[in-house]
This record gives C-alpha cells, sequence and structure tokens, in this order.
C-alpha cells in the first residue's frame, strides 16, 4: 500500500477550484515528481496534501489514516515535513537555532538527529554559528532541508527546491534527495527542472489545468512524444 | 564648565533617563517585532504600573521590593487587555489594532486618574543626597535603577537566546509562517510576548516615577522618545531598543546646550524625523513592516 494516497483531490484557495481532480501516490522510499506548466497547480497539490488548502472533493490519505482537511500543525505530528519555496529559513537565526526550531514539536535527546542532518549536510557544520540569511542560495535550501528533517518525518514534501540555484547546486540538491531517501524517507517535490527532475525521480506526474495529464516512472515520462513536446521544448 | 559637571549634571542623567527610555523602548520592539503593530497603549501602561506600585507602597512595603510585584501585575493585566481587545482584531488589517491600542491607552489612563486623582505624587518624600562616587554623583535610586536595567536587559537577552520559548519569539518575530509550520503555537508566543511586555512596561514606569514623580500623563509624555528609540535602533531589535534608548536619553539631557530647556521633549521627534531620513531601518538594520 502507498505511504501517500491522493484520490481525485479538488479545491483551491478561495471559492474558486484550482485543482480538478489531482491523484498522486507516493510508495515507501520513492522520489515522486510534480511537474508541469506554470499554472498546472504543481504546489498547490502538494499544499493540498499539507492541509494548506479548502480540500472540496476527494480523499488525502497518509499511512492508513485519512488526514485530509487536517491542520497542517497535526499533519507535521503524524510525520510529513514541508518545506516551502520561499522563505524556508530563520534568516536571523543561527543554522543549528534553524535546526532546533524544527525540533520544535519534539522532546528528549536530540542528538541522533542533529548528527543525521549535520551528517547529510557536512558543508553546514562549519558553518552551524552563521545566520541562515547569511548563507548562499543552495546552503540556505540545505539548511531549509535540514529543519524539516529534525521532526524525522517519513514523507517530505519539497517545493522547488532548486528554483533560482545555479546548476552545480542543483546537482547537489538532487544528490541530497538522494541521500534523504535512502535514509528511509519517502519525498514528494515539485519541479520546475522538468527535464533534470524527471531523469532523477522514481517517478513523475505531469499536471496541468490542475488535473493529471500523464503519469510513469521518470524515464517513460522523458521518452513520451507528448510530454517532450508539452513541457521539455521537444 | 568642568568635564566632572558634565558627567554629573548631563551625562549621568541622560543615561539613567535612556536607560528608562530603552526598556519601554523593548517592549514596543517586542511588539512590532512579533505582534507586528504599534503599541500605543505602551506608555499608560507603565503609568499603570507606576501607579500599582505606588498603591503597594502605600500599604507599607518598600518601592524596590514593590517593583517585581507591579510588574506580575501589569503582565497579567497585559495579556488581559490582549484577550479582551486585541485578539478579537487580529484577523483585521493592523491599523485597526493600532487604533484599538489608542483606545485602550485612553482607558488605562482614565483608570489611574479615577483610582490615584490626577495630583502628581512620589514613592518618598524628602530630599535625597548623592553619594559620591570618586566625584560622580550618584543617588542609591540612579544606582538602583542602572542595576535594575542592566539585569533585566541580561535576563531578557539570555531568555531570547537559550530558552526554547525565547527562541520561537524570536522565530515568530522572524518568519511567523514557517514558525507555525514548524509547530509553534501562536497564542502562547502571543501570550508569552504580552506577559513580558506588561512586566517591562511596569518597569519603565516604576523608574521614571522613583527618580521624578508620579502623575496620570507620565507615560504618553515619554511614549514618543520610547517609540523614537525603537525605531532608532532598528524594529524588532532588542539591542536596538538599548541602544536607541540611551542615544534618546543622552541627546534629550543634552539638547538644552543648543536649545532652552522646553525643547527638551522635542529632541526625540527631531531623532526620530532624522533617522526615517537617512537611515528608515535604523542602526543595526531592523524589519520593515
Amino acid at each position: 500500500m502507498a505511504l501517500l494516497d491522493m484520490k481525485d483531490v479538488r479545491g483551491g484557495y478561495g471559492d474558486a477550484d484550482v485543482l480538478h481532480g489531482v491523484s498522486i501516490t507516493v510508495g515507501e522510499r520513492e522520489i515522486v515528481v510534480i511537474v508541469g506548466p506554470n499554472g498546472a497547480g504543481k504546489s498547490t497539490a502538494m499544499k493540498a496534501v499539507f492541509g494548506l488548502l479548502k480540500v472540496r472533493g476527494g480523499s488525502i490519505v497518509f499511512d492508513g489514516e485519512d488526514i485530509t482537511a487536517w491542520a497542517p500543525d497535526r499533519i507535521v505530528q503524524r510525520g510529513i515535513c514541508y518545506v516551502p519555496q520561499v522563505d524556508n529559513v530563520f534568516r536571523e537565526m543561527t543554522v543549528h537555532e534553524n535546526f532546533e526550531m524544527g525540533a520544535f514539536l519534539r522532546r528528549g535527546d536530540l542528538s541522533a538527529a542533529y548528527e543525521r542532518v549535520y551528517g547529510l549536510f557536512p558543508d553546514l557544520k562549519a558553518k552551524r554559528k552563521n545566520l541562515a540569511g547569511d548563507l548562499s542560495g543552495g546552503q540556505r535550501q540545505m539548511v531549509a532541508m535540514g529543519r524539516a528533517l529534525m521532526l524525522d518525518p517519513r514523507l517530505l514534501l519539497l517545493d522547488e527546491p532548486t528554483a533560482g540555484l545555479s546548476p552545480k547546486y542543483m546537482e547537489q540538491i538532487f544528490q541530497i534527495t538522494r541521500d534523504v531517501r535512502d535514509a528511509g524517507l519517502s519525498i514528494l517535490l515539485v519541479e520546475q527542472h522538468a527535464k533534470q527532475a524527471l531523469a532523477f525521480c522514481d517517478r513523475g506526474y505531469v499536471l496541468a489545468t490542475g488535473a493529471n495529464r500523464h503519469e510513469g516512472t521518470g524515464q517513460a515520462l522523458l521518452a513520451d512524444r507528448e510530454v517532450a513536446e508539452m513541457f521539455l521544448g521537444g | 564648565m568642568s568635564l566632572l559637571d558634565f558627567l554629573n549634571f548631563h551625562l549621568v542623567p541622560g543615561i539613567v533617563l535612556g536607560s528608562i527610555y530603552a526598556v519601554g523602548a523593548i517592549g514596543i520592539t517586542l511588539v512590532f517585532g512579533i505582534l507586528r503593530f504599534s503599541h500605543f497603549a505602551h506608555g499608560d501602561m507603565a503609568t499603570l504600573g507606576a501607579f500599582i506600585a505606588l498603591a503597594l507602597v502605600t500599604a507599607g512595603m518598600g518601592p524596590w521590593s514593590a517593583l517585581p510585584i507591579a510588574m506580575a501585575a501589569v503582565a497579567v493585566i497585559a495579556i488581559g487587555v490582549d484577550k479582551l481587545f486585541y485578539d478579537y482584531l487580529k484577523a483585521r488589517p493592523k491599523i485597526v489594532t493600532v487604533m484599538a491600542s489608542l483606545g485602550v491607552a485612553l482607558m488605562l489612563r482614565a483608570v489611574v486618574q479615577v483610582v490615584f486623582g490626577v495630583d502628581p505624587r512620589t514613592y518618598a518624600s524628602g530630599i535625597v543626597r548623592p553619594d559620591d562616587y570618586f566625584g560622580i554623583l550618584l543617588r542609591d535610586r540612579e544606582l538602583y535603577t542602572l542595576a535594575a536595567v542592566v539585569a533585566i536587559v541580561i535576563g531578557l537577552a539570555l531568555f531570547l537566546r537559550h530558552s526554547r520559548w525565547g527562541k520561537a519569539m524570536r522565530a515568530m518575530s522572524d518568519n511567523p509562517d514557517l514558525a507555525r509550520l514548524s509547530g509553534v503555537d501562536n497564542r502562547k508566543v502571543t501570550m508569552l510576548t504580552w506577559a513580558i511586555v506588561g512586566a517591562l512596561c511596569a518597569a519603565s514606569g516604576f523608574m521614571l516615577g522613583i527618580n521624578n514623580e508620579l502623575h496620570s500623563m507620565m507615560g504618553w509624555q515619554v511614549l514618543l522618545p520610547m517609540f523614537a528609540a525603537a525605531i532608532l535602533g532598528g524594529v524588532g531589535r532588542v539591542e536596538g531598543a538599548v541602544l536607541g534608548g540611551l542615544i534618546v536619553g543622552i541627546a534629550e539631557e543634552l539638547s538644552i546646550f543648543m536649545l532652552p530647556a522646553q525643547y527638551k521633549a522635542a529632541t526625540a521627534f527631531a531623532l526620530l524625523l532624522l533617522i526615517l531620513l537617512v537611515r528608515p531601518r535604523g542602526l543595526l538594520n531592523g524589519k520593515v513592516l
């Protein structure tokens, strides 16, 4: 059974629907990517999972439990963490304090969690006392992911983690995403860089105008002519 | 004028006044940074704290032992004011809350005037001679004021830097959406902020009163210099509020070299205009709201 099972979800921010029936599943230890043109509802679909949207139809089941219309703080406790696309770090707090805030809901010994995060992002160990706002874009993205990992989630939602990053950092973020998966997590991410993202994910979904258009393994989608013509520039 | 005269008659009073402004400005900057509005009832909340301490002194307590009780009382009152008034307006544009705080200011002042009257009062009567510290003349109350301000600032800084809820307050000030995503309970942070702000109000009102006299307009009259101090230091910056407070206090005391004494109060206003003109984010780069 899939870890996350989103079925025919409809809804939006206000009265108008942005999603007109989106279905996405994420299995254990799977990297799933959502791609699509601007305005396709990619980020909106992800926000629906995290309870940031008025869901008016369909269902979202996580680990066998229906979490449709749960509040974000309850969803966090259940094991899903979300990394927003922008403003995803506490700029005026140090790297280490960002991680501490990530673990705000956790009590007890956190040394294993810190070890894991600094193990995944060794670059940040030397910068643990720097303010997150002073770091480069790529490193800030690592802080954002690290903050989300501190709660030890089972599913990580990443909203365009490579937006605005240089190709070097993009490759690094993809590599880290794989490392996080290898550590036992499932990952759902929204990507603007469709070609690179499809090449690196396990499975992908192509959304258009708020609904599923194509789905399949990354390789299959890359090979699909229609997908290529639609989004990948031929 | 000798250097010692300058220190004793201008700089020391400036530092004492400035550190009182600092305590008020810290509260203003916390409300600005975390709750994101200008709290115009700040001065009158300070007046209320000063008069609660007066009631305790009248009942036979020493002024400095009345201070912590007055701080605790105003902390509770501040939480109550938030629950009764500001909390209802949180979904509305912030300017509505700002205007409501003006109403709360008038209300608190009216309560003080009804209960304690409108005549000036003091904690202790009689003239206190200053002690001589290597030529520097300091009264006990000035010494205690400075010590209390240092203790409050260090205590607050340690709390914000190292405690779990202090970090939550900073996180809420830094990035409220992300703080909520991290599971920080907005209501608890708001309550905690008001408790601290209320206590700081009471402390600043008490120290104004003990170094001069108490009257029902005392808090309202220092609202402008305290706001000037908070903005001068950078909105949302506790260190900035301390720096801003000292600068405004000292500038007010030194202004008599250039301006007639009646214009002392205009100094803070001039500083506020100047900083908004040349460095609107304040000396320590505060928030843009």
